[in-house]
């Protein structure tokens, strides 16, 4: 094999599709369980219902495709083999039994022990952990020491420390073994999670694959090596500080070189964007644009919760929602939804015509999707999304359910989309 | 890069190579910029394409290089069709030919 070249190292479809597809299943589930939980996105963030709502969103939608995406984008970014499919194959299994039974049992969770959330979470923490060793060991035999790189492993180590907080919390309620507030902790665990895994994730393979997508050379990459730093160090004392210094004055101190990091990183992709040969955007690309601009919202969001509550008052809960919402519902989703389809029809693409490439006249990877489709439900989540952000703020339930629709009706359509790839027929 | 100074049978060939698409672009490969040389060796029954990627770890690399060999070796059976793949000179957008630059926007 020539180097540099990843085809080859690419792994077998039947690993990555039952992500994908479960990933797209879990979001129209969640849109769902949005549209019954509405009333309670005007009182407090801390409910049964709101608590399956995040899990199936952050865990089932948001997470289960990043997982298949990363298993199918590590050999593109790192240029090496996966470590190992059986281990890719074992943990969707556990992630997925795990997931279901801890967004049953936050169902019906009363702040006492629970047992099958010990049990989901266990699920979920051995299958995040099959994962870890998975990426890291891929990454070790790497030779492409780059700041991508960086980004992906070091976000690795963020979730599995996420994942490790989670299961205390939840064994907490049983045992309690650690002192002080459970929504400090809660918080603790929302933003490493967001900030380092998520954010970390998306910085690393942004910066690969936005390049590629927009054709643009020569950025500014030294931007990323600072987005590194300043979100890694941030985080780090953001960590200590919910702890130790649960103090406004502190968090602050540790948000602005995390809003720092992350402005050098929105700064990158601006440069990318106005450089970019191609000018014309794909739903893909236009979601993925939309997404970045919801991240720079949600940091602003984030910053006058720091500076609040004497700045937004009786506002407070509301925004805190509302900030989540943006980030969950808002970022991350227009990011996984925009990047499907730059991925998925081309694992499937390549599955059924890489052999029958120049011997006959296969379709195009863009062809194997309804872009009009895409198109459409662009629309409606964007529409969705100014909806639900304004239905949180005036805590009003009926505008959230008209919210909550849209967003049902942009994940049918998604998942017409997904399924329609997944099990496209080979044109013979 | 040497497409300037091509004979006319690499040529031709040049002509049968940009039948091969980018599929992520859907533009041809030779508008793209992404072939740099081509040689044809009657007295070896050789044809050697020397050509890169935009991205290294680009995930359709191999399926465009076994493009190029198909098609080329469809219209000059009984010759030796070697795809080569370089990282230099590296790929820059500069190298996208007008009509390249026409079919991406259009």
């Amino acid at each position: 094999m020539q180097a540099g070249l990843s085809t080859k190292n690419a792994p077998s479809p039947n690993v990555i599709l039952p992500y994908f597809s479960f990933g797209a299943l879990s979001f129209l589930v969640a849109s769902i369980v949005l549209l019954i939980a509405a009333p309670d996105l005007t009182r407090y963030y801390l409910s049964p219902r709101l608590l399956t709502l995040t899990h199936l969103l952050i865990l089932g939608w948001i997470t289960m495709i990043i997982f298949g995406a990363l298993y199918q984008l590590i050999p593109v970014v790192m240029e090496v083999k996966l470590y190992s499919e059986k281990l890719a194959v074992i943990s969707f299994f556990l992630f997925a039994i795990g997931l279901i039974t801890l967004s049953a049992s936050f169902w019906t969770f009363n702040f006492s022990r629970n047992i099958g959330l010990e049990v989901g979470g266990y699920f979920i923490i051995t299958a995040v952990i099959l994962f870890g060793i998975n990426t890291l060991m891929s990454a070790a035999k790497t030779e492409r020491k780059n700041i991508e790189n960086a980004f992906i492993i070091t976000s690795v180590i963020w979730l599995l420390l996420t994942v490790t907080l989670g299961i205390l919390m939840v064994l907490n309620f049983a045992f309690h073994f650690i002192s002080g507030s459970h929504l400090e902790l809660l918080k603790l665990h929302a933003h490493i999670g967001f900030i380092g895994w998520f954010l970390m994730l998306v910085v690393g393979v942004a910066s690969k694959l936005m390049p590629m997508f927009l054709i643009v050379h020569k950025l500014p990459v030294k931007l990323l090596s600072y987005a590194y730093f300043l979100i890694n160090g941030g985080l780090v004392l953001l960590s200590i500080g919910y702890y130790y210094f649960p103090e406004k004055w502190f968090m602050l101190l540790s948000a602005l070189p995390i809003l720092a990091g992350v402005i050098a990183f929105l700064r990158y992709n601006y440069v990318a964007f106005s450089k970019r040969i191609r000018k014309k955007l794909d739903t893909g690309m236009k979601l993925s644009a939309t997404a970045f601009i919801m991240l720079a919202i949600s940091m602003v969001m984030g910053i006058a919760i720091l500076i609040g509550p004497n700045f937004l008052g009786a506002m407070q809960t509301r925004f805190e929602i509302a900030y989540g919402i943006l980030i969950v519902l808002g970022f991350l989703t227009a990011l996984v939804l925009g990047q499907t389809y730059k991925t998925l029809p081309f694992i499937i693409w390549l599955q059924k015509y890489q052999s029958k490439v120049g011997k006959i006249k296969v379709p195009l990877p863009q062809e194997l999707y309804s872009e009009k489709l895409a198109g459409y439900h662009f629309y409606t989540f964007v529409a969705s999304i100014i909806v639900l952000i304004g239905g949180i703020l005036l805590a009003e339930v009926l505008v959230i359910q008209i919210g909550a629709a849209l967003m049902i009706l942009t994940a049918a359509l998604y998942n017409y989309n997904v399924f329609k790839i997944v099990f496209h027929k080979e044109k013979k | 890069m040497n497409l300037d100074s091509l004979t006319t049978e690499e040529k031709k060939i040049l002509e049968i190579v940009r039948t091969v698409m980018d599929p992520e672009i859907a533009v041809n490969i030779v508008d793209l910029g992404l072939i740099y040389e081509i040689h044809y060796q009657e007295e070896r029954k050789r044809i050697h394409v020397v050509q890169t990627l935009s991205t290294r770890g680009c995930p359709l690399g191999d399926t465009i290089m076994q493009n190029v060999e198909v098609v080329v070796s469809e219209k000059y059976p009984g010759m030796d069709v070697d795809v080569e793949l370089v990282w230099e000179p590296e790929w820059t957008p500069d190298m996208i030919t007008e009509a390249g630059n026409k079919a991406i926007n259009g």
